[in-house]
């Protein structure tokens, strides 16, 4: 049954998204600043179920460095080039949007373009997650998935029958032509396909965890953990912040607790893995949080630096990747190339 | 004996592979275990050490896993090969988790310290045997030397000691509670306090009893002391013989000195082409200016002795000095280059006296100095008159048994002469055929130069009696007063009984 949504429910939406943001995907603060006052209000919100299964959609997301966006603000219509390039080679009009990945930013980056267009509550990751290669559809080897993203000055790269890994190679080159930030647009497929292959309602769950986690304004972290399912896996002073020798996108940061503990989190765009004194304690699918023990904000990574305290959560990831091997590799540490970080189950 | 494995010990093991400790407090284990990873290592193993010979992955996260599976298994210690650092957070994990973190260079040789300890005792023995074998081969300049050598072959510290304290040592002191704390009653033994623990064995000397070698460290355990003692018995004979060799040389190298001194005085100084080369030899030169001084025993002792306590003393002084023993006493003197002035003369005389004071503690002796002499002839002239001064000083209590000859007055010196207990008996049998008239006669032309004018005129009588008694005098004593020495003789013998 489609949902309304009034402007009163977005700070819940976007700390719900900030929190499944798992320290990436973009902070939610410029775009929640943005729609504040956009027209756009109320919108619908559509379950994969109230549509035509055989209704074409597409996905929709801002990608590379989202850090940048604070900077250069995104212009009227980021996503237009490419929703161009995609209708023209698809021959017809996609009417239905979906975000590419429900965390951060990104889980709000449909909002001023579902006016014109049916809003499905669904996404590709159910979370936010580093690489393109991590995209539901490509995982599952849905075929005739077209991505497409800008490389700059009008220009638009189109990937035809894109696979998981060619989306991340050359997707990843257009952003870096397009100056380090694009808004990007998969396409190909239909409301249907993301009944099995993506992840639907997670719009749902994150304005629920927003909701719940705002509930009480003067509650305390463990109680906001409670109240979101989440679990407490260390507060602390962070000591350091060093990046990983061999990979350089790779960070490790480090936590003293006040019992003396050691608290280590691993991250890449987003947080991919928590241990406590040498033991896994969560690690990607499972959401990875850090937040300000003061302020009880959700924290992006590179807002994680020496000396500031903080709160680590983790939130249950997404069950669609622990259905089967092949869904979990793409997301657990091995993939990112870290070793001794695989979760116990 | 329990055969455990204490950080302790295998720290102070001087083949440990190069291990030293990162985090953690001392430790005891009841096993080692080696494995390559820690994938390895048993799965349960209570209260052991794993060493592990591939080094450790870099990033801190997979290290902290690292000491957390290894915890996990058992094990309360980890030695880890490699230079990585070891970050904060890490080590407050290997706290936390009750894990004692090493850092090993070596692991294979840590491995073989370990089995060493614990179950190859005899292996360790033979291997300190093995290294004491080596340092006998090893031609020591002296006991000093061949202790030093023995200490780093063994890879512990070594100390001769009797009762009262430390002779000799090579490495760290030997703690005083450790020292205390040896029974010097048995042939071997174990001491061990908090300060550190030392094994040792007497030391069979024929010359110098109630000695013992001792090899110590901080934190031998007991498997260690048992093998040391061991080789401290081994490494025995040797010290045992060094000792006997350093005083034999050092005997036989006084004698040669005191028999070249002895040919010198014989010579009177004159220049004598072989004892010329003799004393260059040894570094005697006879150019320059030299102050003799001769060092007596009041009391009949050996002067050995003496001679290694002024002869070490002599070593501090800021000039070139030469010592050897002679008769009961030991002679030396100090060489100037220039001739030096009446300041610094003064100077190195109150070192000889502070040195005569510091001697007088253990050896009752006196103490003479001669005046300043040029070239052989004054070397020959100033140690003559120290041997004097020191003939003197013996019965000087007044002067604390030291005497200077410049202080001296020439009828002081005369006086101490003609004082001799066997002077004066000779001299009176000399003289007996003599009357007191021609005594004082004798005396008193002897006092005038042997002039007859002068003679008569202290006396008060004419020349020619004078004369007359002089040639009697000469015909009842039988002597020609013409030859110096004679007129010595007897001018002297005039002094004694008068």
């Amino acid at each position: 049954m489609p949902r309304t949504l009034e402007r009163d429910a977005l700070p819940a939406l976007a700390r719900g998204f900030a929190l499944l943001g798992s320290g990436g995907g973009g902070s939610p603060w410029i775009l929640d600043l943005a729609l504040r006052e956009s027209p756009v209000w109320p919108v619908v919100l559509h379950d994969v179920a109230d549509l035509d299964p055989a209704t074409p959609c597409m996905a929709l997301a801002y990608a590379g460095a989202t850090m940048l966006l604070d900077e250069r603000l995104p212009d009227e219509a980021p996503f237009a080039p490419a929703i161009a390039a995609l209708e023209r080679w698809l021959g017809h009009r996609v009417p239905a949007i979906c975000s590419l990945e429900a965390g951060g930013m990104n889980g709000l980056a449909c909002l001023p373009l579902a006016r014109d267009r049916q809003w499905v509550d669904a996404d590709l990751m159910g979370r936010a997650l580093p690489d393109f290669d991590q995209l539901s559809l490509a995982v599952d080897g849905v075929p005739g998935l077209v991505a497409v993203g800008p490389t700059g000055a009008g220009g638009v790269a189109v990937i035809d029958g894109a696979r998981a890994d060619d989306v991340e190679a050359v997707l990843r080159a257009a952003i870096t032509c397009a100056g380090g930030s694009a808004a990007v647009v998969v396409g190909g497929f239909t409301v249907g396909n993301l009944v099995e292959h993506g992840l639907p309602g997670t719009h749902a769950r994150a304005q629920t965890l927003g909701e719940r986690y705002l509930a009480e304004p003067d509650a305390g972290i463990a109680s906001r953990a409670d109240a979101i399912g989440a679990r407490v896996l260390g507060a602390g002073r962070i000591t350091e912040v060093l990046p990983d020798p061999l990979d350089l996108r790779v960070t490790a940061i480090e936590v003293r607790t006040a019992e003396g503990d050691t608290v280590r989190l691993v991250a890449r765009s987003e947080l991919l893995a928590c241990m406590r004194n040498g033991v896994v304690e969560a690690a990607s699918p499972t959401i990875v949080l850090a937040v300000d023990e003061r302020t009880h904000d959700v924290l992006q990574v590179h807002e994680l630096t020496a000396g500031r305290h903080i709160a680590v959560l983790s939130l249950p990831g997404p069950d669609w990747w622990y259905a089967t091997a092949e869904r979990h590799a793409r997301v657990s540490p091995s993939h990112y190339g870290l070793s001794a970080l695989e979760e116990r189950r | 004996m329990n055969a455990d494995l204490r950080l302790s010990s295998l720290l102070e093991h001087p083949d440990n592979g190069g291990v030293t400790l990162v985090t953690g407090r001392d430790a005891v284990w009841l096993d080692a275990v080696v494995g390559s990873t820690e994938g390895d290592l048993p799965a349960d193993a209570a209260d052991s050490l794993a060493v592990l010979t591939v080094a450790p992955p870099v990033t801190p996260w997979q290290i902290d896993a690292l000491l957390r599976r290894v915890r996990d298994r058992g094990f309360t210690g980890l030695a880890i090969p490699g230079s990585a650092s070891v970050g904060e957070g890490s080590l407050a994990v290997a706290e936390r988790i009750g894990l004692t973190l090493l850092r090993v260079e070596r692991p294979m040789a840590l491995a073989r310290a370990c089995w060493q300890l614990l179950e190859g005792r005899d292996a360790l023995t033979l291997s300190y045997v093995r290294k004491v074998a080596r340092t006998i081969e090893y031609h020591a300049d002296g006991l000093t030397d061949q202790l030093r050598y023995l200490s780093s072959s063994v890879g512990h510290a070594v100390a001769l000691v009797d009762s009262e304290g430390v002779l000799q040592s090579a490495g760290e002191p030997l703690p005083p509670s450790v020292l205390g704390a040896i029974d010097f009653g048995r042939w071997s033994d174990i001491a061990v306090t908090t300060d550190g623990a030392a094994a040792s064995v007497r030391v069979d000397s024929p010359s110098r009893e109630g000695l013992r070698l001792v090899i110590h460290g901080r934190a031998l355990g007991q498997t260690q002391l048992t093998a040391l003692v061991t080789t401290a018995e081994v490494a025995m004979p040797a010290v045992a013989a060094r000792i006997l060799i350093d005083e034999v040389d050092a005997v036989s190298d006084v004698t040669r000195s005191s028999g070249l001194l002895g040919d010198f005085l014989e010579s009177r100084g004159r220049p004598d082409v072989d004892i010329d080369r003799r004393m260059l030899d040894r570094g005697w030169r006879t150019t320059g200016y030299h102050l003799g001084f001769r060092m007596v025993g009041r009391t009949r002792g050996e002067p050995l002795e003496l001679l290694r306590f002024v002869a070490r003393e002599l070593s501090g002084f800021p000039v070139s000095t030469h010592v050897t023993t002679r008769g009961r006493g030991v002679t030396g003197w100090l060489t100037f280059p220039k001739h030096p002035s009446a300041e610094e003369l003064e100077q190195h005389v109150t070192r000889l006296r502070t040195l005569h004071t510091s001697a007088q503690a253990s050896f009752p002796i006196a103490t003479g100095i001669g005046s300043l002499g040029e070239g052989g002839a004054g070397l020959f002239a100033t140690l003559s008159e120290a041997a004097d001064a020191a003939k003197l000083a013996g019965n000087r209590v007044a002067t604390g048994w030291f005497l200077h000859i410049d202080r001296l007055g020439l009828e002081q010196l005369l006086l101490a002469w003609a004082g001799n207990d066997t002077f004066v008996p000779a001299a009176q049998s000399l003289l007996a055929p003599l009357d007191p008239e021609l005594l004082q006669t004798l005396a008193a032309y002897l006092d005038n130069e042997s002039t007859l004018a002068a003679t008569a005129a202290a006396l008060g009588l004419h020349r020619n009696t004078v004369a007359g008694r002089i040639t009697r005098i000469q015909e009842l004593l039988g002597v020609d007063l013409d030859d110096p020495d004679v007129r010595l003789a007897v001018h002297l013998a005039c002094r004694a009984v008068r």
